[in-house]
């Protein structure tokens, strides 16, 4: 039996077509995956299910069927009695998708009260312990922010799956989580789809996920589906160019390693991809020829594109033999770090100390990856050794020189010596000042000449691979990628011996952050710095660092070669986390 | 620019301009001297009703002088308290504010607590305490209201640049490098300059209220100077008998302080500040 | 919630000590000379000298406020120059009557406030919604003096329909039991006098509760906009919610927080306004007296009614504080 089923369905907003011609069929019981980057459109298709698209979108083709009826069409009085009953939703953001001034209960048992489910204390417990809640009587009495976001996201899970749904849409549901948590979270959600025999729209970025719980995926690109299968076979055999570079630019976590094929550029914003004639993808696309630029290709039975059978042969450049040359001298040295925070709140098991003792070095040229889940004290590490934190105890030793202590000499030397790439490129850039002026503001302070910085910020732009006009852009001009490489041409302009980066590839698209991780290797190569990297995605470090320092709780439970602490992981938070990574 | 396409900031730009010009060129525009009483010409109705006098296009008050005039030379006292009292506010609480917000700690702390001691008198009875120590007079007055509705400036800017002060570039500013003036100069007060410019216009026309609550109970200016409150008291007293010599000044208080509040609003929405709201 | 209630309460107290000194401090240093004051025109200097040392006034300023301190401590907070009546008798007198004015005037401005805010929000993205938001701006530009100058122009000597000056008929006998004259004549039973209180009541507390309505709308409008934003919105509509229990049971308790605090510091405000209106109405209350002493330079008073018009926003914040304590989860102990 059919729960869902779109039929040449267009989105638009105004004349453009956000979504164009989706056809995609969901069985009762079966779990399908939309896959694409961001600006693809994936969440345009959960919007449409809820007709809740944003102001000034609409339908402006198609159809689209729920268990037979036309979701688009029906009185509206009729498809809101489906919502929460047939059609269930799994948000992205946990934290915030509870009103924060109701109890757990009182939200829960509203929604029992409308789905007709007598005895809701009962029920509620009921279901919390279905979705492995502990103390579930307790938590009815709680506020969601007494809550973790991975008891939140169970909560939620719980309110979609209370009404039995024939259909539950889950977008991103597992973005805003820890990997640990997220691995939990997946096992969950599929434990009860099997249960209950759901059908489960799975809306992801991450093919890799897609493909290991989805029965069906579907890949969109600029709007579109560009192909579509099994989910074993999509990521065994992408038959669309696109998918085979996005599974290619992805860095693996097991296998041997391989370098990471970059997709030039970026996906065509809404009013470029209306221009274009032929297939969309074809500006990027690896193998595309004269034919692809000429039309649009049609839905084959896999995938749409004239050249299917090229995909296969397409290949990352050869791994180059790794000689970076760590050097013996340390450029980093910290001696039992600590950092206790006066006002708590920030942690709230264990008191208020984010750093208890921490002790690494970073040699010169050095790759450090610095791994832990979210409030395990990594960023605040980080922030230590570049002095945007005072320490509570024990001694940063930079270059040779103790730097603990602040004072306006220790200062001048720690902003010759360490630079920092700051995670939010939005947050990070003034966005009232021009690319050149912040890509060389180093040399501002030094008072150096407007002219000279002019000479050095284009020279770094280039280098950078940013074209020759963006130097007088704002921020807000700049795409996310592009933001990101001003961020790091700012803390590469002179050239400091140590780079700390916080988490500076989460939350871009795969094909953004292989052309980031290509770049820092060049630029390794060229210039020869060390690099603190902090970071909570183990492929990204196991592709990019020598050595890595395992966090939790604000102690470094585990450090060593990388390439050694995943292969032999020591500590049981280790395996751990390289568990979850990994799918287990 | 943005701003000059809201048609707030336009009606309001136009409302003050024109305004400011009365004020400008009230000896040019008056008919009559404003303190000239004519004895044999009191009360007179506006110039198009019955018994008016086109001498004296607004009518007379109770000492028979021409409302129009003093209308005019009121707007005087009116603007001059308008911009120096709230541009000395600005200056006074956005450095306070500065100060607080950036540096943080002790600083902030005490800051914060002169900011409750003076938000606990209602800002109308501190400037009538103030006035009565200081004296009549519009010089007292913008001393008087510069030592109140700092505070306004103070509260609410503080918030915005600790907001400000936490952003990553601030800090990415710091260790590029930047001294504590650089920074502040360059990364924390061009992000709060919309805000401080819409408190600014608001203040204008709390300053406006202000002047005129004082002149009419006779804290605010000196009794020889013309200002829109006194006429308010005085056209009071003869409320029955000449209504327009007390409506003239309140309608010109009124159109007066919706055209910085319109000014002030349109900049709001077209800077897109997130400000506190609050009138008083 | 009783304990935050003290907690603030006590944090007030080093601030009503701060401004008392500061109070005692400003007026001391005035030209003015309280013990000229306090004699007979035909005093000689010599006879005023002997006032001022027996009222401290040649002592050191610290000592003086020491000894202030010291008789407030015991209830006595000096005379009044002027009326020659004890302060502290002549503020318990006029207080109720200006509270009563303020708490009247919030309702006013609260039931305004409100139901415009739900109005505007109710108009989000329609055409008219500009026209309204504008209309507000302009309504804000109205300060309360100016309602109250039109109010009377307009209800007391065009209709002729409601009385403008005082809290009561002449003819009537006023109750005196608690000072509260609302509450006095129900007490008393007495429908003609609560029935010409009330009449009394009317303008001035629509004047002032008209003046400090538009903020209200805007704030409770802006912050109903936000919550709407927010997923937990989006996500009762996902699970099949009707917008107007959305409404009710989702954003309206939300969006009440930031007008709470609005209106805490609008209630500080708002004792202000209330004392221009007062004037107008010749409203025996705080404000009348405060104007009067001013006139009079009568030092006492103007110290003891600054004094009160302090506790009275030190004691609303307090107040507000712990409402919204209740209203807000995140705030309270864990």
């Amino acid at each position: 039996m059919t729960v869902l089923r779109a039929e040449g369905l267009t989105v638009a907003m105004g004349d453009v077509p956000v979504l164009r011609d989706i056809g995609l069929s969901l069985e009762a019981g079966q779990v399908l995956g939309l896959v694409g980057e961001s600006g693809a459109g994936k969440s345009m298709l959960g919007r449409a299910i809820a007709r809740m698209l944003p102001a000034g979108f609409g339908v402006v083709g198609g159809a689209l069927a729920f268990d037979g009826a036309d979701l688009l069409a029906m009185p509206a009085a009729r498809h809101r009695a489906l919502l929460g009953r047939e059609i269930a939703f799994v948000p992205q953001e946990p934290l915030t998708a509870l009103n924060p001034v109701l109890t757990i209960g009182r939200q829960f048992g509203e929604h029992l009260k409308r789905l007709g489910i007598p005895r809701a204390r009962d029920a509620a417990i009921a279901a919390f312990e279905a979705v492995h809640l502990r103390d579930p009587a307790g938590l009815l009495g709680r506020y969601p922010h007494q809550l973790s976001g991975g008891m939140c996201q169970r909560v939620l899970i719980a309110m979609a799956f209370a009404g039995r749904p024939k259909l539950v849409v889950a977008d991103e549901p597992t973005t805003a989580l820890d990997v640990t948590i997220e691995a939990n979270i997946v096992r969950l959600m599929a434990e009860l789809q099997r249960g209950h025999g759901t059908a489960v729209l799975f809306i992801t970025h991450n093919l890799r996920l897609a493909a290991r719980i989805c029965d069906d995926i579907a890949v969109l690109y600029s709007g579109a589906v560009v192909e579509r299968g099994r989910g074993r076979d999509v990521l065994a055999q992408p038959a669309h160019p696109y998918t085979r570079c996005l599974q290619l630019a992805d860095p693996p976590l097991t296998g041997p390693p391989r370098a990471l094929y970059a997709l030039p550029e970026t996906m065509p914003g809404l009013r470029d991809a209306m221009r274009m004639k032929g297939c969309r993808f074809a500006p990027r696309c690896p193998v595309a020829g004269d034919e692809c630029t000429r039309g649009s290709p049609p839905m084959g039975p896999r995938a749409a594109c004239f050249r299917t059978e090229l995909t296969g042969g397409i290949a990352a450049p050869s791994l180059q033999t790794q000689q970076h040359g760590v050097g013996m001298d340390n450029v980093l040295e910290a001696i039992g770090l600590r950092k206790r925070f006066a006002t708590g709140g920030l942690f709230r098991r264990g008191g208020t100390l984010a750093v208890r003792g921490a002790d690494f070095i970073v040699r010169d040229g050095e790759f450090v990856a610095v791994v832990g889940e979210s409030g395990s004290g990594k960023s605040t590490l980080g922030r230590l050794v570049v002095g945007l934190e005072t320490a509570s105890g024990g001694r940063i030793v930079l270059d040779g020189r103790d730097v603990t202590r602040g004072g306006e000499a220790a200062r001048r030397h720690r902003v010759a010596t360490v630079r920092m790439v700051f995670q939010d490129p939005q947050s990070a850039l003034n966005p009232r000042r021009r690319v050149i002026d912040l890509v060389t503001q180093t040399l501002e302070a030094r008072g150096v000449g407007r002219s000279a910085r002019r000479e050095r910020g284009r020279a770094l732009l280039a280098e950078m691979g940013l074209p020759p006009d963006a130097a007088g852009r704002m921020p807000h001009q700049l795409s996310g990628g592009q933001k990101q490489r001003v961020n790091i041409a700012r803390a590469l302009c002179s050239l400091p011996r140590l780079l700390v980066a916080d988490e500076i590839v989460s939350g871009l698209d795969v094909s953004v952050q292989a052309q980031l991780l290509l770049l820092l290797a060049r630029l390794r190569r060229e210039h020869r710095f060390a690099l603190l990297f902090i970071s909570h995605d183990l492929a990204v470090v196991r592709h990019l660092c020598d050595r890595v320092l395992v966090m939790r709780s604000g102690e470094i439970v585990e450090q060593g070669a990388v390439a050694e602490v995943f292969a032999n992981p020591r500590h049981e938070y280790t395996r751990e986390l390289l568990a979850a990574a990994r799918g287990h | 620019m943005r701003p000059l396409r809201s048609g707030r900031v336009i009606a309001g730009a136009v409302i003050v301009a024109a305004v400011l010009m009365c004020a400008l060129l009230a000896p040019h525009l008056a008919p009559h001297d404003p303190d000239d009483q004519n004895l044999i010409a009191q009360l007179l109705p506006p110039a198009w009703q019955v018994g008016g006098d086109a001498d004296y296009p607004l009518g007379t008050d109770g000492l028979g002088r021409c409302v129009l005039s003093r209308l005019l030379f009121g707007a005087r006292v009116a603007m001059e308290v308008a911009l120096i009292a709230s541009l000395g506010a600005a200056l006074v609480g956005s450095l306070l504010a500065y100060v607080a917000g950036y540096l943080g700690g002790w600083a902030d702390w005490l800051i914060g607590r002169a900011v409750d001691v003076w938000m606990s008198f209602p800002p109308v009875i501190l400037s009538l305490i103030l006035m009565t120590g200081l004296g009549t007079g519009v010089r007292n007055v913008i001393f008087a209201i510069v030592l109140v509705d700092w505070t306004r400036f103070c509260r609410v800017l503080r918030s915005e640049v600790i907001v400000v002060a936490r952003r990553d570039y601030v800090s990415a500013a710091r260790l590029s490098g930047f001294g504590h003036w650089r920074t502040v100069t360059r990364e924390v007060v061009p992000a709060t300059v919309p805000l401080l410019v819409t408190l600014l216009s608001l203040e204008m026309g709390i300053a406006v209220v202000v002047e005129a609550v004082l002149s009419f109970v006779g804290l605010g200016a000196r009794a020889d100077q013309v200002a829109w409150g006194q006429m308010i008291a005085d056209g009071r007293q003869a409320i029955y008998q000449a209504p327009w010599a007390l409506f003239a000044p309140v309608l010109a208080i009124f159109v007066t302080v919706a055209g910085f509040n319109l000014l002030g609003d349109g900049l709001r929405r077209t800077l897109d500040v997130r400000m506190v709201e609050g009138r008083e | 919630m009783l304990l935050i209630l003290a907690r603030r309460a006590l944090t007030a107290v080093p601030i009503l000590f701060v401004v008392s000194l500061m109070l005692f401090v400003a007026l001391r240093v005035l030209p003015v000379d309280p013990a000229a004051m306090s004699m007979p025109p035909s005093a000689t200097l010599a006879e005023i000298d002997a006032m001022r040392s027996q009222m401290g006034l040649d002592r050191p300023l610290l000592e003086q406020y020491g000894i202030w301190l010291n008789q407030a401590a015991h209830g006595d907070f000096g005379q009044s120059l002027h009326l020659r009546r004890p302060v502290l008798r002549l503020v318990a007198d006029t207080l109720p009557a200006t509270i009563e004015l303020a708490v009247a005037a919030m309702l006013v401005a609260s039931a305004l406030g409100v139901g415009g805010g739900l109005a505007l929000f109710a108009l989000r993205g329609r055409r008219a919604e500009l026209a309204a938001e504008s209309a507000t701006t302009v309504l804000m530009s109205v300060p309360e003096f100016l309602w109250a100058l039109l109010f009377i122009f307009v209800f007391g000597v065009l209709l002729q329909a409601l009385p403008f000056t005082g809290r009561l008929d002449a003819s009537l006998p006023r109750p005196d039991i608690t000072g509260f004259l609302l509450l006095d004549a129900v007490l008393v039973g007495r429908v003609d006098v609560l029935w010409s209180a009330l009449a009394h009541l009317v303008l001035p507390a629509a004047a002032l509760g008209l003046a400090f309505a538009p903020p209200i709308v805007r704030v409770l409008r802006s912050s109903l906009l936000d919550v709407y934003h927010d997923d937990y919105i989006r996500q009762a509509r996902l699970r099949g919610l009707s917008e107007g229990r959305i409404l009710c049971r989702h954003a309206l308790k939300n969006a009440a927080l930031p007008m709470l605090t609005l209106m805490g510091v609008q209630f500080g405000f708002l004792f202000g306004g209330s004392l221009l209106v007062e004037v107008i109405y010749s409203y025996p209350g705080l404000g009348n007296l405060m104007v009067d002493a001013v006139r009079n330079a009568d030092l006492p008073i103007i110290q003891m009614v600054g004094l009160t018009y302090c506790v009275l926003v030190l004691a609303i914040n307090t107040l507000v504080d712990g409402l919204y304590v209740v209203l807000n989860p995140k705030l309270r102990r864990r």
